[in-house]
């Protein structure tokens, strides 16, 4: 699958702008959104090919929630979940095994701030 | 005693009797005397004589009689009874009741200084004895009240105490102890190990297997109610025996449940600072990754607007560790405050003149309402010119533009009222309940470009905590939001 179109969520404006410049330094095409409703709004507006979602979110808006929503409406489509939480709670979350996969719904767990190159080279490899 | 000894002479011979009299006095004695039982029975009784001496045959009442009378009244009188029918049972009766001595007429001089040397020595012995008698009484009594006083004093310490032996049975405790083992009672000699924690145990034990005595106390800290109700910490120590063996321990229970809960939310708080200041750093951070980044190209209003974020963040970063500092003077130094009489108006006046600028640019109108007559506070002035600020600051920075402030200064029975409110964005219900919380921001689509580190409201609440005062809010989502602070006039 050649993505191309990927929707970024964040609610922190300086880390969704920074990510959408190096992502489309990267050549792909970004829309961004600024919270889990947001998200989800853009998500069916806008057809992205991958979604890269922040994990917790002001309101307590949970990117696994969004997660979830998008999986359920196309499954196909790439999602990986953005947070520092391991750092700050000590907590670690995974999705490298299939059960994991299946239970978290996203593709992948990313460590806040995002390297982009290897963003890059987990969606080519999708 | 010696010179000054009274005499009673109790005989119905007058020749005897004054004869007695004259020699004892000679010898420098007090003396008076009765001449038949009645009388001797009446002076015997009324006051205490040293010593008495006693005719056993008198035509009234006899010797015996008056003995044992004057004896129930005055133990400690020395009596001899003197007799020219001295016979073996009177001698057995009378010191059955309480003679000291016998005196056979007729009798020497001599003899009878004698006897009464004697009898002055016997008098001596008893009143000693009888002084150190009552002594001991008093000490016992006060070392009995010592004993209660201390038992009532660990009766009521909120800690609770357990004394147990080397058998592992309790020897003491106090009603704290039962509470927190939440029994009703308990039994001194029981085995009680078995309901105490197993960590406490294991100290016990060890404690006692090692059976040499170290000054050393262990304390566990242990969750006695799930969900943190009920955190005590047992603190045990064992008690030495004379010859350094161990003699048992005592355990100290005490409550830290709310220290606990202090610590607890002093972790969340340091934590809550770390995330709120690794968020501006890494944005800036971000920023100039990508400014410094060859391979993206970016246009110069974008490079600007990147620079200019990042002095925005940076600031915010910088109030926001400034914030921390007057959270932290707060909490650490009310005890240094400088109390004196303020005027609350000027400190209004000097803050609207202060934020003037913004005022200008949002071209907002300030309506002030003072009352006349209005009384100056005891406060200090920096801490309510922080409080008229930050609410001021808000009402700026959450007004739309062309908006209205009102400030109002009115007195209310033994407080000063501030009121300030503003036209602005206002809050939704769930956001009123949390706005005094360390951090929390008001975020939505109107709330997006104002800058605050979440922790002003939470200043305010603060100081005027301290205070002993009182804030309130009043909001209507869109319409505005008002802050009413009552300040205690009087803080002595």
């Amino acid at each position: 699958m050649d993505v191309k179109k990927i929707l970024l969520v964040d609610d922190d404006i300086d880390l969704l702008e920074q990510n959408k410049v190096l992502l489309e330094s990267k050549g792909y095409k970004v829309v961004t959104a600024e919270s889990g409703a947001e998200g989800w709004e853009a998500f069916q507006k806008e057809n992205p090919d991958a979604a890269i979602i922040d994990l917790i979110m002001e309101e307590m808006d949970s990117g696994f929630i969004l997660c979830h929503r998008i999986k359920k409406s196309n499954p196909n489509v790439p999602v990986f979940i953005v947070t520092s939480a391991p750092y700050t709670t000590g907590f670690k979350f995974s999705a490298s095994t299939n059960e994991e996969k299946e239970w978290l719904k996203c593709d992948g767990i990313l460590n806040k701030p995002i390297v982009i190159e290897e963003l890059a080279a987990k969606l080519k490899n999708m | 005693m010696d010179e000054k000894s009274k005499i009673l002479i109790v005989d119905d011979e007058n020749g005897l009797r004054l004869g007695t009299e004259r020699l004892l006095k000679e010898e420098g004695y007090h003396v008076e005397s009765a001449s038949n039982g009645e009388e001797g029975i009446r002076l015997g009784k009324s006051i205490e004589f040293d010593i008495a001496i006693i005719d056993l045959k008198m035509p009234d009442v006899d010797g015996l009689t008056v003995l044992k009378e004057i004896k129930s009244v005055h133990p400690n009188t020395v009596c001899f009874i003197a007799t020219a029918f001295a016979s073996y049972d009177t001698a057995i009766e009378s010191t059955r009741l309480g003679a000291f001595g016998y005196i056979p007429k007729p009798f020497t001089p001599e003899e009878l200084i004698y006897q009464i040397e004697q009898g002055v020595n016997q008098r001596k012995l008893i009143l000693e004895s009888e002084r150190l008698k009552k002594e001991r009484e008093e000490n016992l009594l006060e070392l009995a009240n010592e004993k209660s006083r201390l038992n009532a004093i660990i009766k009521s310490i909120n800690d609770g105490i357990l004394v147990i032996n080397k058998n592992a049975e309790l020897v003491y405790y106090n009603y704290a102890a039962l509470k927190f083992l939440d029994l009703t009672e308990i039994e001194i000699g029981s085995k009680i190990l078995n309901i105490l924690p197993e960590k406490v145990v294991k100290t016990i034990n060890k404690l006692f297997n090692s059976g040499t005595f170290h000054v050393k106390s262990y304390s566990h800290q242990i969750e006695l109610k799930p969900n943190n109700e009920l955190i005590v910490e047992f603190s045990t120590t064992p008690i030495p025996n004379s010859d350094g063996s161990i003699a048992g321990v005592v355990l100290i229970i005490s409550n830290i449940t709310e220290y606990k809960k202090i610590e607890l939310l002093k972790s969340q708080f340091v934590s809550m600072v770390a995330h709120e200041l690794k968020a501006p750093l890494a944005a800036v951070q971000g920023y100039l990754n990508i400014l410094i980044d060859k391979s993206i190209q970016l246009p110069p209003e974008k490079q600007e607007e990147y620079i200019k974020r990042s002095i925005t963040r940076l600031k915010g970063l910088t109030d926001l560790v400034n914030d921390l500092l007057d959270i932290s003077r707060i909490e650490l130094n009310t005890k240094q405050r400088e109390i004196e009489r303020i005027d609350i108006r000027e400190i209004i006046e000097n803050s609207i003149q202060f934020f003037e600028l913004d005022i200008k640019k949002k071209n907002i109108s300030i309506e002030t309402h003072f009352d006349e007559n209005l009384p100056a506070i005891d406060a200090d002035y920096n801490e309510i010119s922080r409080v008229v600020t930050n609410l001021l600051s808000n009402a700026i920075k959450y007004n739309r533009t062309n908006g209205k402030i009102f400030i109002d200064l009115y007195k209310s029975h033994n407080y000063l009222v501030l009121k300030i409110g503003d036209t602005g964005i206002g809050l939704k219900p769930e956001e009123k309940t949390k706005l005094f919380n360390e951090f929390y921001r008001a975020k939505n689509e109107m709330t997006r470009d104002i800058s605050g580190t979440g922790l002003g409201l939470s200043i305010v609440k603060k100081i005027v905590d301290s205070y002993h005062g009182k804030i309130e809010v009043e909001s209507e989502f869109g319409k505005g939001t008002t802050f009413i602070i009552n300040l205690p006039i009087n803080i002595k």
